[in-house]
């Protein structure tokens, strides 16, 4: 049975394409993935992530529990603010990615992706054994909706919130239009913004409270299409395409957010700080196509003649007209930025360049 | 009469006209243009290219996904719309008139039209 996020009328009415995607029907697009991209960029727009999974973590070990399952030092965040992660298994093989939240003392909350909600569930009632821990799934009872683009902060003004003090990666307790709610500096575009977690009864009144304030700033409904170009461009990671058990963050380029010097032991702890220290098999690259064919996720990519890796995502990238893609290739010293390999698409070699990611910068980071 | 009241449909989406010099027009529709989204990219085969009725003669990407296009009956390439490999977007405005991908000579087109579908009929069965 295929799930609807309490918006799902909304998105029929205003016109959406609508697909099934993990479990759930979504709109894809509105009115077409390249404008509404656009939109994001250069204005504001407003995403349906429902299907998101939200699970509170509470209790005496609640902290010590988290920190057993995540590379990152739970320990170490501080009240109100928020941490991508990891879920690696026992062989630093990831079963999902998320942002953990710290709303109180021993009080978290955990999004991550609708994909995986069940295993990550399964892992982590596996994992809690013997510790004082209850994990509380919210995510049938909570909308989220992001509100991302280089205006967004003034349509959250606009809204009456006030933003000042709160920094990127955080997430307070609010009240906007007269709705009780949480609001996280966070998204998925590359872009600044909010996303507003908020219980279902309320969502369609929010919704369209921020597609009417938001309509001096040229706001625009985005589907899922946008949702995954804005974030390619910004290259960040797609559980099921860039990231999935057989990929450590290591490999993935995520070594940023695995802090050297913790403690406390995780799940694949001894893989991930043995590839710290001596090196990866297999590494993650952007690469821009040097013709105008489109690299897509499963085509091999070659080097010197010879099988090197495969793509993992792929797209046009709209703000920049170029053609870009990530992939995993083999850790050679001569793949590198700047140096020039192969995609095999439809039995024909093409050749991509290697370059610095992000492709587009990104202008999140602020306070 | 219009464009779209003398073409004949398949199932998958493309479309087959007879002009009056004799050459055959094949295109995509206006749903399978719609059904993929913004066009970005189109590969056409090279004039003198021979294909079989089935075979995968050409290629589309929308930004979601790359498809294949099919012939709709058996011949050999005799003219591409080679300026829409250059802007492969002005389908999303245009599949048909100046939309049309390639023109092909076919001996045997009209025996192997016979299972392809009027244009009101494949509409019809889209619904």
């Amino acid at each position: 049975m295929v799930k609807q996020t309490y918006l799902h009328d909304k998105h029929v009415k205003l016109g959406a394409k609508m697909v099934d995607f993990a479990g759930w029907h979504m709109p894809v697009q509105y009115s077409s993935i390249i404008e509404e991209h656009k939109t994001v960029r250069e204005a504001v727009g407003l995403f349906d992530v429902s299907h998101m999974g939200e699970v509170f973590i509470s209790g005496k070990d609640a902290t010590a529990f988290l920190n057993k399952i995540v590379p990152q030092d739970i320990e170490k965040l501080d009240y109100e603010k928020a941490v991508y992660c990891q879920l690696p298994n026992a062989n630093g093989g990831l079963i999902d990615d998320l942002i953990i939240y710290k709303l109180g003392i021993e009080y978290y909350l955990v999004i991550c992706n609708a994909s995986r909600i069940d295993e990550d569930l399964n892992w982590i009632v596996r994992n809690k054994r013997g510790m004082n821990v209850k994990i509380d799934n919210q995510s049938h009872n909570y909308s989220l909706l992001a509100i991302q683009g280089s205006r967004a902060i003034d349509l959250m003004k606009k809204m009456g919130y006030d933003i000042e003090g709160q920094k990127s990666f955080t997430i307070k307790p609010a009240v906007i239009e007269g709705i009780k709610l949480l609001a996280s500096r966070t998204g998925y575009t590359g872009e600044d913004g909010f996303e507003l977690l908020v219980e279902n009864e309320y969502s369609e009144f929010l919704w369209d409270k921020i597609l009417e304030k938001g309509e001096e700033f040229g706001i625009k409904p985005i589907g899922l299409g946008a949702r995954d170009t804005l974030r390619l461009e910004a290259a960040l990671h797609l559980y099921g395409n860039d990231l999935d058990e057989t990929t450590t963050p290591i490999e993935a380029g995520l070594s940023w957010s695995v802090p050297k010097d913790k403690k406390a032991d995780y799940n694949g702890k001894d893989v991930i700080l043995n590839q710290v220290a001596n090196g990866v098999d297999k590494k993650l690259v952007g690469l821009v196509m040097l013709d105008r064919n489109i690299a897509r996720h499963g085509y091999d990519v070659y080097f010197k003649g010879e099988k090197a890796g495969h793509i993992t995502s792929g797209c046009v990238s709209p703000s920049t007209g170029k053609n870009i893609a990530l992939a995993y290739v083999k850790n050679l010293k001569e793949i590198c930025t700047g140096a020039v390999v192969q995609v095999m698409i439809r039995e024909k070699l093409h050749d991509a360049q290697i370059v610095k990611r992000p492709f587009v910068e990104k202008r999140n980071r602020v306070g | 009469m219009s464009f779209t009241d003398e073409i004949l449909c398949t199932k998958s989406h493309e479309y087959i006209l007879k002009e009056a010099g004799g050459k055959y027009i094949i295109g995509l529709t206006d749903y399978a243009i719609e059904q993929l989204g913004d066009i970005v990219f189109l590969e056409l085969p090279e004039v003198g290219d021979e294909f079989s009725k089935g075979d995968t003669f050409a290629n589309i990407e929308s930004v979601k996904a790359a498809s294949d296009i099919y012939m709709p009956v058996s011949g050999k390439i005799a003219e591409v719309n080679s300026a829409l490999v250059d802007t492969p977007e002005s389908l999303n405005e245009d599949c048909f008139e100046n939309g049309w991908l390639v023109k092909i000579d076919s001996n045997t087109a009209e025996e192997e039209m016979s299972d392809l579908l009027s244009y009101s009929d494949y509409k019809k069965e889209l619904e």
